[in-house]
């Protein structure tokens, strides 16, 4: 485990929470996709208190986060696990130290570049564009999908904002953002 | 009653959402005014990306949601209702935040002045929904499922782990409601998508969950949740539940036709329960 001096996630809104982390690990345990995380919460927790911030920084954890915040409303230290989360997932995004193998940030990119070019999301180009990537995963939804098309379910053509390029502008204004996470 | 409407992406395309929806509100005298040109509100993506540009994404709703006058915000799906009131939350905390989120949309030429207050669809149907004069659907048993984000992490309508909201609304519009202990269990949200085989058991214990304490049908208040929980089951031995929205299962408390509300677009099919005598 190399060790990095300066902290990269010390802009991070609420950070200093986990200084009152008990480690009792009821937010592990309330995870529901712990077992996926190659630290679950209250390790990852540890790992920033220890300065451990090269392994946090290639961690799969945040990636697995699901948003249930059943972790946050259970914290006996009331620290924002979720919130950190997503604050975690920024500075990774912005340093590029996302694990190479792993598919959630290509289903995210998929899916914000898909707001981006139409100022909505239309499930089956957001698939559409994560498949370029992952081709098996793209293929194995296709049954589903006929499924869903003879349900009516599908949508063929992609519903817009009357004026993307203002989705586009949005997105080019809070670009070079230097705001905390 | 006229109601500031924000569907979100899914629930065009959702198993009747939209149908149902529309049907019981027109039955109910609730005009449902959308608010024109929405956008996706970034759901569980934009916040890990970008905070500011997932906060002007969800903002550029209230500007317009001021521009129509109204001062509440109803949507139907979880992730939209709680994107949008994080959005809320950190614009009412952080006033920097709010400042730059202004100087955002004020280049896309809209103001933002208020914010307003986030409301789910089942709120809105809470209050408007007549009591049940009928036996019509009594021995009809019903399993209420409240996915993650209606009551996580604000725990303002109702207690975050354990609600009662949705067995209450369903009992007093004529079902008969089986208790359960899986209804604020995760279900996957978007990882199911792509982790198929990881997410399958979270959606399986919560059916077999809710078959097991004698409901025949699954009531859910999110297209996501209810889209997990309906594909789930086609690739399983288990159980076989229709998952429903509260709003269909409103509409047919109100007497209006499955085929009216979109009860046909299930996965699982609600047909035998339905037309049973």
């Amino acid at each position: 485990m190399s060790q990095n001096d300066t902290n990269p996630f010390s802009t991070i809104a609420h950070l200093e929470s986990i200084n009152q982390c008990i480690q009792c690990g009821t937010c592990s345990g309330s995870c529901p996709l712990a077992d996926l995380m190659d630290h679950a919460p209250r390790e990852l927790f540890a790992l920033i208190r220890e300065g451990a911030y090269e392994e946090v920084l290639h961690s799969n954890t945040p990636w697995f986060c699901v948003s249930c915040y059943a972790c946050m409303v259970r914290c006996p230290r009331e620290i924002p696990v979720t919130d950190l989360m997503y604050a975690l997932k920024e500075v990774i995004t912005k340093q590029g130290t996302a694990p190479q193998n792993l598919k959630m940030p290509d289903m995210y990119q998929a899916f914000s570049r898909n707001i981006k070019d139409t100022g909505k999301v239309t499930e089956s180009l957001v698939m559409a564009r994560y498949g370029m990537k992952h081709p098996m995963d793209a293929l194995k939804n296709i049954p589903l999908a006929i499924k869903m098309q003879m349900r009516g379910r599908l949508e063929l053509k992609a519903p817009k904002v009357a004026d993307p390029k203002s989705i586009a502008r949005l997105f080019e204004l809070t670009e070079t953002s230097k705001d905390k996470p | 009653m006229k109601i500031c409407f924000y569907p979100g992406c899914s629930f065009a395309t959702s198993a009747g959402y939209k149908e149902s929806t529309e049907a019981v509100c027109r039955k109910l005298n609730i005009e449902l005014n959308e608010i024109p040109d929405w956008n996706c509100c970034g759901a569980t993506v934009m916040f890990g990306e970008n905070k500011l540009r997932a906060t002007a994404l969800a903002a550029r709703h209230f500007a317009l949601v001021q521009t129509m006058g109204f001062e509440d915000l109803v949507t139907g799906c979880n992730a939209c209702y709680a994107t949008l009131r994080k959005a809320a939350r950190l614009l009412t905390e952080d006033q920097e935040l709010f400042q730059k989120t202004q100087e955002v949309l004020q280049n896309l030429g809209l103001k933002l002045d208020r914010i307003p207050k986030i409301r789910h669809l089942l709120e809105v149907l809470m209050e408007a929904m007549p009591d049940s004069t009928s036996d019509r659907y009594k021995t009809l048993s019903v399993g209420a499922y409240y996915g993650c984000q209606l009551t996580r992490p604000d725990q303002d309508l109702d207690k975050g782990d354990y609600p009662e909201i949705l067995e209450h609304f369903l009992d007093r519009i004529g079902f008969s409601v089986k208790e359960h202990s899986a209804r604020t269990q995760c279900c996957g949200a978007s990882h199911a998508v792509i982790y198929k085989n990881e997410c399958q058991g979270l959606s399986q214990r919560i059916i077999r969950e809710i078959a097991n304490k004698g409901a025949e049908v699954i009531a859910t208040i999110c297209p996501l949740c209810q889209f997990n929980l309906d594909q789930a089951q086609i690739q399983d031995n288990g159980p076989r539940l229709p998952v429903t929205y509260f709003t269909q299962l409103a509409g047919l408390a109100l007497g209006l036709a499955p085929a009216e509300l979109g009860l046909n677009k299930l996965l699982v099919s609600a047909d035998k329960v339905l037309t049973r005598p």
